[in-house]
């Protein structure tokens, strides 16, 4: 039994528990908490849904669902960048890992980028959290029965942004805390802090990362597409 | 994996004790926080009182107060709101919760599971120092332009989420993000209690040889866990609402009010759970300790502590009769709630059959203990009734429903933590409390505590309603008024008495008896190390060969055995399970 | 000292790493699919079904693959479980205010 094996498994001498290191462990339990957190926001955002279905536009009408749907192919594609970089340092090929590092976290910082370009644009045109802003160009879409919004009343849907940008926007803001973690990793990754005995950041910040991904598989869709 | 952890390097005197990362000392970190925020609560009861029981009369030295909250010592309409609101606040968030979890949580898991600290000892630091600044905000939105939060401490939307229904702006805002920078320390906590309870227990401390103490606490780390993110979402969406114009529970842009009741409840139902199952398992330890004798069924304590934990998450909408929701769920709910009176109940005979025909030790600890059931059950038997959803429509928001309350926290939650405070005092600062002054301040506490919360249940069934500033403005309840002020002197008597629980807290810590390993001859791990243990807890890793309530074990010259004592030679061959 | 994680060792030393570049490929051919299908000419309840259902495999496939669930043991898995009941319970009860 070499130490290196047993540092990715459970603390030894002591009682069996979770059968897996603490950290491991540790981020797993962490992502219960946030399941919960997202389903306070998502789940608030079906029930207003069904509460008053005409205060949602259509899919298409007022957010951009190209450019969104390229954002989700890029998260789909830093997800399996993120297990590549595992499964490399699992295997003990460091390059191979740090390359994937590297690569999650670029893709990760666009996602970003492409979440902000998205909301300049949504501001600009005027979708506000509060609802559709007087006098914008939306406004005007509306009033005109475009966006199929159940009235014509700008005002009624603002329970429409004030759900887009609380969920997206927190989805979000778990992204950024994502890649500064993957940056983080990515520096220690080439200062040879990661060995095929003990990679546990690459795991454990690797499972965060897919939950992000995870979250965001389930926004696109019934954010964007329903 | 290293035994001890025998710190070679001397570490500062701040990363020592300020920002240290010994559960122990961030456990006494939490409970001198706590204490002064249990404090900060009882003064603003106090003010509640001297309002309800003389009402529109000058409080005695309320000049101090300012023009703004209490003109000539009389408290304005708006400001006793607020007083309300955070009398509830900073005893539920502040008080209460971290004097459960954040002390006892901290200080009891690894020593009692024979580990050298928590799985994560600098995220554990981080949940103190997380939490310090959301009190310190907590405290600050007092002095903000147009008072603080005045919603009640449920803060239900819309009177929370438009200013101008209430007044109040920025007091509001500064409870949301308190209580979200409160939320994110209770979850790290969390993850650090679960972690190190699945994967730290010493070799032969199997599931069932943990002490109900620490079943209680991990339980209830699982509900801190997947409730407090329920709030921090709430509490995020209500705060865009105040600051962004969203309309998540305004009806005017298409949201729900309701929606926050039940998002708030169905955290805040397990929350009542977080704030009751400690206590439990601690009283267990110490009435156990008391009696001499094992915890009577302690398989089924555990199965009632798993049920309670399960069941609370499907009772929230009895806070609820009265709010206008889908009546099926609410019968739905008045089942489920009624169900989960029988797993408390199963720990009360359980307290029961554990004292019966014990060599009984009425010491402190063990008196509180014992209060702690007594009024636990007069707690649970109001709660049978508001289970109820047609007694709950006549008896909601009346005193009543506060009689209940305080039944449960105060009598139970607060005697149980009085208790564990005395029980593990000597441990955590090698000295003892004086044991008349405990007794003492318990008698009195007892007294002055049914003295005040015993009559209002009677305000209740008559019709008075809580959270109001004047009762004398309605003449039905002007009859009422003696028992007002009967309430009124027994609680400032109340609060009185806790002085001597103050005093003989500071003056144990420099002139208290001394105590060695065991003075209370108890079976946990904790007690066969030196009183404050080292930092690290253990030199060599504990071998556990026994049950954790092996007292009066036949075969064993002393009535105790703690668990890691030698399997037992006698030919018998039963080690406890 | 015992070893009480004996038949760990086998199960991490030799990590069980599926083909994610299919899985990456799976994810991605169902999110074009949904994208279809989200602008079919199919009665609502159609679509919102189908697309709900499309999402929900491609997070399964994440949790399984990605995150390794389906090589674990089962304590994980339960680990991972735990909340959903929970989010659903909340969801599905709080719409009966709505849609009954």
């Amino acid at each position: 039994m070499t130490h290196a094996a047993a540092v990715m498994r459970s603390p030894a001498g002591r009682e069996l528990g979770a059968g897996v290191y603490n950290e491991k462990l540790g981020i797993w339990v962490f992502l219960g908490s946030e399941v919960m957190f997202f389903t306070a926001l998502i789940g608030s955002y079906i029930i207003l849904r069904f509460a008053n279905p005409g205060a949602f536009a259509h899919p298409g009408t007022v957010l951009n669902i190209p450019v969104t749907a390229t954002n989700t192919f890029l998260l789909i594609c830093s997800s399996v960048t993120m297990v590549k970089a595992f499964a490399a340092a699992n295997m003990g090929d460091m390059a191979k890992m740090k390359l994937y590092l590297v690569a999650t976290t670029l893709i990760g910082a666009a996602f970003v980028g492409v979440q902000i370009y998205e909301y300049t644009h949504l501001i600009h045109a005027g979708f506000l959290p509060s609802g559709i802003r007087e006098g914008s160009e939306l406004a005007e879409l509306a009033a005109a029965g475009e966006l199929g919004l159940g009235t014509a009343d700008p005002a009624v849907a603002g329970v429409y942004g004030s759900s887009f940008y609380t969920m997206t926007g927190f989805h979000g803001f778990h992204v950024t805390c994502g890649v500064v973690c993957l940056a983080y990793l990515s520096i220690n990754a080439f200062r040879g802090k990661y060995t095929q005995a003990d990679h546990r950041g690459i795991e454990v910040v690797g499972l965060y990362w897919h939950f992000v991904d995870l979250v965001w598989i389930i926004l696109f869709t019934i954010v964007y597409l329903v | 994996m290293t035994t001890a952890a025998a710190d070679a390097h001397e570490l500062s005197f701040v990363r020592k004790y300020i920002f240290s990362t010994d559960h122990k000392i961030i456990g006494i970190q939490f409970l001198l926080m706590s204490l002064v925020f249990l404090f900060v609560g009882g003064l603003l009861a106090m003010l509640v009182r001297w309002q309800q029981g003389f009402p529109n009369e000058p409080i005695p030295g309320g000049g101090v107060l300012p023009e703004t909250m209490a003109p000539g010592g009389i408290l304005l309409p708006e400001f006793y709101n607020s007083l309300v609101t955070m009398h509830g606040t900073f005893m539920v968030f502040f008080a209460i919760m971290p004097l459960l979890v954040g002390v006892f949580g901290n200080y009891l898991i690894p020593l009692k599971i024979g580990a050298p600290d928590m799985a994560f000892p600098r995220l554990n630091m981080w949940s103190f120092w997380i939490a310090v600044p959301a009190g310190t905000l907590m405290l600050a939105g007092f002095f903000v332009e147009g008072g603080h939060a005045a919603a009640g401490w449920t803060s239900y939307a819309p009177l929370s989420a438009v200013s101008e229904y209430s007044g109040v702006s920025a007091g509001q805002k500064i409870w949301l993000l308190s209580i979200a920078i409160l939320g994110l320390s209770s979850i790290l906590g969390a993850t650090n209690y679960i972690t190190t309870v699945v994967n730290l227990r010493a070799p032969g401390m199997t599931w069932f040889r943990l002490p109900l103490s620490i079943w209680a606490l991990f339980i209830t780390a699982i509900l801190v866990l997947l409730a407090i993110p329920i709030l921090s979402g709430a509490a995020i969406m209500l705060f865009f609402d105040q600051t962004l114009g969203t309309h998540f529970f305004d009806a005017t842009g298409g949201g729900q009010p309701l929606l926050w009741q039940h998002l708030f409840w169905y955290f805040g139902h397990p929350e009542v759970y977080i704030l009751i199952l400690p206590a439990m398992g601690m009283v267990s330890d110490i009435i156990a300790n008391g009696s001499r004798k094992p915890v009577f069924g302690y398989h089924s304590m555990v199965y009632a502590i798993i049920a309670i934990a399960f069941l609370g998450w499907i009772v929230w909408g009895h806070h609820m009769f009265q709010s206008g929701m889908n009546p099926t769920l609410g019968t739905g709910f008045m089942i489920s709630t009624l169900l989960i009176a029988v797993p408390s109940a199963i720990k009360v005979f359980n307290w029961m059959g554990t004292m019966w025909e014990g060599n009984l030790r009425f010491h402190v600890p063990m008196l509180h203990g014992i209060a702690f059931v007594t009024m636990f059950v007069i707690g649970g038997l109001s709660g049978i009734f508001m289970a109820s959803t047609p007694v709950d429509i006549y008896i909601h928001d009346t005193y009543f429903i506060v009689a209940h309350i305080h039944y449960v926290l105060f009598g139970g939650s607060l005697f149980a933590i009085f208790g564990a405070v005395t029980f593990w005092y000597p441990k955590m600062f090698g000295r003892l409390m004086n044991p008349f002054w405990g007794k003492v301040h318990w008698a009195l506490t007892f007294v002055f505590f049914n003295c005040t919360f015993f009559p209002m249940h009677t305000l209740g069934v008559y019709g008075h309603m809580r959270r109001i500033y004047d009762p004398t403005q309605y003449e039905f309840l002007k009859p009422l008024m003696g028992l007002n002020k009967f309430i009124t002197i027994s609680a400032l008597l109340l609060f009185a008495s806790q002085i001597i629980f103050v005093v003989n807290f500071v003056w144990g810590w420099f002139w208290g008896a001394k105590a060695g390993n065991n003075p209370w001859e108890d079976n946990g791990l904790e007690w066969t190390l030196p009183s404050p243990p080292a930092h690290g807890n253990f030199a060599t890793v504990p071998i556990v060969h026994h049950g954790p309530y092996e007292f009066s074990a036949p075969g064993v010259t002393e009535d105790y055995l703690p668990q890691n004592h030698p399997p037992l030679q006698v030919g018998a061959g039963k080690e406890g399970r | 000292m015992t070893d009480t994680q004996g038949s760990q060792a086998a199960h991490d030393e030799h990590f069980a790493h599926p083909n994610y570049w299919l899985v990456w490929a799976a994810l991605a051919v169902m999110t074009l699919v949904e994208l279809g299908v989200a602008f079919l000419p199919w009665s609502r309840s159609v679509i919102v079904l189908t697309l709900v259902v499309l999402a929900l495999w491609k997070a399964l496939l994440v949790a399984l693959y990605f995150m390794h669930l389906r090589f674990e043991q089962n304590r994980m898995r339960i680990f991972a479980l735990a909340p959903l009941p929970l989010a659903v319970i909340i969801v599905i009860a709080v719409l009966t205010e709505f849609v009954w």
